[in-house]
């Protein structure tokens, strides 16, 4: 079979149908009662904790995570289910219970709003403008993975249509419900989630004899090289299979993966024997299979080097083992991406808590809470149903090494098991499940763009000019506008940025660039009451600053991609950094910081007893 | 971009980062499981026992037992311990 097509029945192109109609009828219902940006923005703060904490996962979880968390599970193992475990739920406990009621009793819009009342325009200006150009850029790219990697490449449908169904679906229901219609089609599009989901899960235990039968099946497998060639003329298999025997490694299996045009390199899978790893375990192991690497890859690159004449033309892209593919967490020097410390400090502590605190689209579901037990609850409930979502997606890709071993893109992993696992129907409903994944987190990108743009940018630059906000009403005007103006321009600009790979991997490089010093002076503006300004802003700007000397410092970290630790430590420079700068400048006004710190709520004994009588 | 930063900082981050790499590169099992299960047990036992009651139950909607958020904690948590210490 094809790996990259998934054959639909018609039971399945009717799900399809129902669905995307069912979510068009249900996203415009909620429209009438829009009346003020209140309501377009923040739901009119109606939305009860289970809606909360359904809508928060699947606006996280895009069709992408799906596709790209099961090939990660499929190459480097479990390991990449910590971004679902302890990269989840500590910092969904935090943002819960030290940050989401802050923000909601605050009664603000948006993150960095709450940053220019607690600093200053600056602050609010530098991460407004950030936050709004990564999900403008961001919802471009969704629209075209969905008209693209998905629909075009799977089913084989065009791109281009695809994508204005999409603009036109999302666009309409966001435009007249705001966060009420988005929040309630991301409730009916989690249950399909998880259906799908889980059907896929238990079908593929069920076939492979059970979770201990995937682990030993998995452990058997030899390791793999997916090597790629840019030769004009096609290379037999067995001439690259020949330069591993030449070098005295026995291949068990070799692959060549057709050309699509010839400016696509050739690809070809090739197993082999050699690599003896027998009881071993931890540092040991990680040095065997380090050594072995590099000096495999070097040997192998020279006589493909040899073979081709040209060693531009040579590529080993990926190399994978399968003696840790079960090991959730890695050692510290490990060739993976995941080393645990990283894990631990990196994900954990910086880039999770920063992400679960000031994600607009993930707090925008919490500001529009009807009470604060509902936004803490919906926080809670959102970590809890998140914790599901590796054994979705982690787990079907981990299967899939027994099922199709030797794909050479491991995004086709979740595709390939759709097609061969489920039934006709169930196939229907898991692709729905995709797409439903892939539609939340445009719809709730669209409107947490929206009011960035209309709160932070727009409204700033007005009160700017006239002295004054704007109203409800203007607010409204403005959201809406934004709303189709995004979504259009996204929809002509998504060929554009989809198909340049170094504009997303630009945006997302600032962004992730922004992570740890965005928690420092969050987390320190919000615990510390003698933060300044002018502390926060040398926290954030200097910050930012350390995290571009550090991503392009070469060697610092054992990692090849060492994001987890570059977040760890600008966190920790921008905490001393802003903690300096503001025991060398003037304490901010106690009027200016009422409300929005800590203390004055918790350790505030009259605040304390105000409380204590609202909740008696 | 990178041969220039490293030439210019790369002196001193070195002399800063390598002694880390150095203690942290022995230090795996059991430590690593002991540090991450530990990060989820602290977490619960901070919402549990140490954060202020009425902060935790503001707007609660009833004094019933499944409406007490440190509950919910606990229970969203205490699965994770034991995927940590399973895999």
């Amino acid at each position: 079979m094809d790996e990259a097509m998934m054959g639909l029945a018609n039971i399945d192109i009717a799900i399809i149908i129902i669905y995307m109609v069912g979510v068009f009828v249900l996203g415009t219902f909620f429209g009438k009662y829009v009346k003020d940006a209140g309501d377009f923005f923040i739901a009119g703060k109606a939305l009860p904790f289970w809606a909360i904490g359904m809508s928060i996962v699947v606006s996280d979880i895009g069709a992408m995570d799906f596709v790209a968390v099961a090939g990660s599970a499929y190459t480097h193992g479990i390991s990449v289910a910590n971004f679902d475990w302890i990269g989840s739920m500590p910092a969904m406990v935090f943002a819960a219970f030290i940050f989401v009621p802050y923000f909601w009793r605050s009664g603000v819009f948006t993150i960095p709003e709450f940053l220019g009342r607690r600093y200053n325009a600056a602050v609010q200006m530098i991460h407004g403008t950030i936050w709004a150009v990564f999900m403008f850029t961001m919802l471009s790219l969704m629209l075209w993975v969905a008209g693209d990697s998905l629909m075009h490449t799977v089913l084989g449908w065009n791109p281009y249509v695809v994508v204005w169904l999409m603009v036109f679906i999302t666009g309409v229901f966001t435009f007249s419900g705001g966060l009420s219609a988005v929040v309630m089609v991301d409730v009916v599009q989690l249950i399909i989630m998880f259906v799908g989901g889980l059907a896929l899960l238990f079908l593929s235990m069920w076939d492979l004899g059970g979770w201990q039968s995937v682990q030993e099946q998995v452990a058997r497998q030899d390791p793999k090289m997916v090597i790629a060639i840019q030769a004009e003329e096609t290379i037999p298999e067995t001439a690259v299979a020949g330069v591993f025997e030449e070098l005295g490694y026995t291949v068990t299996h070799a692959e060549s993966v057709k050309k699509l045009s010839a400016r696509d390199p050739q690809r070809f899978v090739i197993r082999f024997e050699g690599l003896d790893t027998h009881g071993l375990e931890g540092n040991d192991l990680i040095e065997q299979i380090g050594t072995f690497r590099a000096e495999a890859s070097e040997a192998i690159t020279a006589g493909l080097v040899q073979l081709v004449g040209d060693e531009k033309k040579v590529s080993i892209p990926t190399f994978v083992t399968y003696e840790s593919h079960f090991d959730i967490l890695l050692p510290h020097n490990t060739y993976k991406p995941f080393p645990w410390t990283g894990i631990v400090f990196g994900l954990g502590i910086v880039l999770a808590i920063a992400y679960m605190s000031g994600n607009q689209t993930i707090v925008q579901r919490t500001l529009g809470a009807r009470s604060e037990w509902d936004a803490k609850g919906g926080m809670l409930f959102g970590g809890f149903l998140k914790s599901f979502i590796p054994l979705m997606v982690a787990l079907p890709g981990l299967a899939a090494i027994v099922v199709v071993p030797n794909l050479v893109d491991d995004s086709r992993a979740v595709p390939t098991m759709i097609s061969i696992m489920l039934p006709p129907g169930l196939r229907g409903l898991m692709f729905v499940a995709l797409f439903a994944a892939l539609m939340s987190s445009v719809d709730s990108t669209l409107n947490s763009a929206t009011t960035i743009w209309t709160t932070d940018l727009l409204g700033r630059v007005k009160r700017y000019i006239s002295g004054s906000p704007l109203d409800e009403r203007q607010g409204l005007i403005v959201g809406r506008i934004f709303t189709v103006a995004f979504i259009l321009l996204a929809g002509v600009l998504a060929p554009v940025i989809g198909r340049q790979e170094s504009i997303y991997v630009f945006i997302q490089t600032a962004l992730s660039l922004f992570q740890g010093p965005t928690l420092a002076i969050l987390l320190l503006g919000i615990m510390w009451r003698r933060t300044t300004q002018w502390g926060g802003l040398a926290g954030l700007v200097l910050g930012v600053a350390f995290c571009f000397v550090l991503n392009y410092t070469e060697g610092l970290f054992p990692s090849d991609d060492p994001f987890l630790f570059v977040a760890w430590w600008s966190f920790v420079f921008s905490l001393v950094v802003t903690v300096v700068v503001s025991l060398l400048t003037p304490p901010e006004p106690e009027e200016k910081i009422r409300g929005l710190v800590w203390g004055a709520v918790v350790q505030d004994a009259v605040v304390q007893d105000a409380l204590n009588e609202r909740i008696s | 971009m990178a041969e220039f930063m490293t030439s210019l900082l790369g002196k001193p981050l070195y002399a800063f980062f390598n002694p880390i790499n150095e203690l942290l590169t022995p230090l795996y099992m059991p430590w690593a499981r002991i540090v991450a299960v530990g990060f989820f047990i602290l977490t619960m036992v901070w919402v549990g026992a140490i954060l202020n009651r009425a902060y935790v139950h503001l707007e609660r909607p009833n004094n019933r037992w499944y409406s007490d958020l440190r509950i919910w904690t606990v229970v969203s948590m205490l699965p994770h311990v034991f995927v940590y210490l399973y895999f």
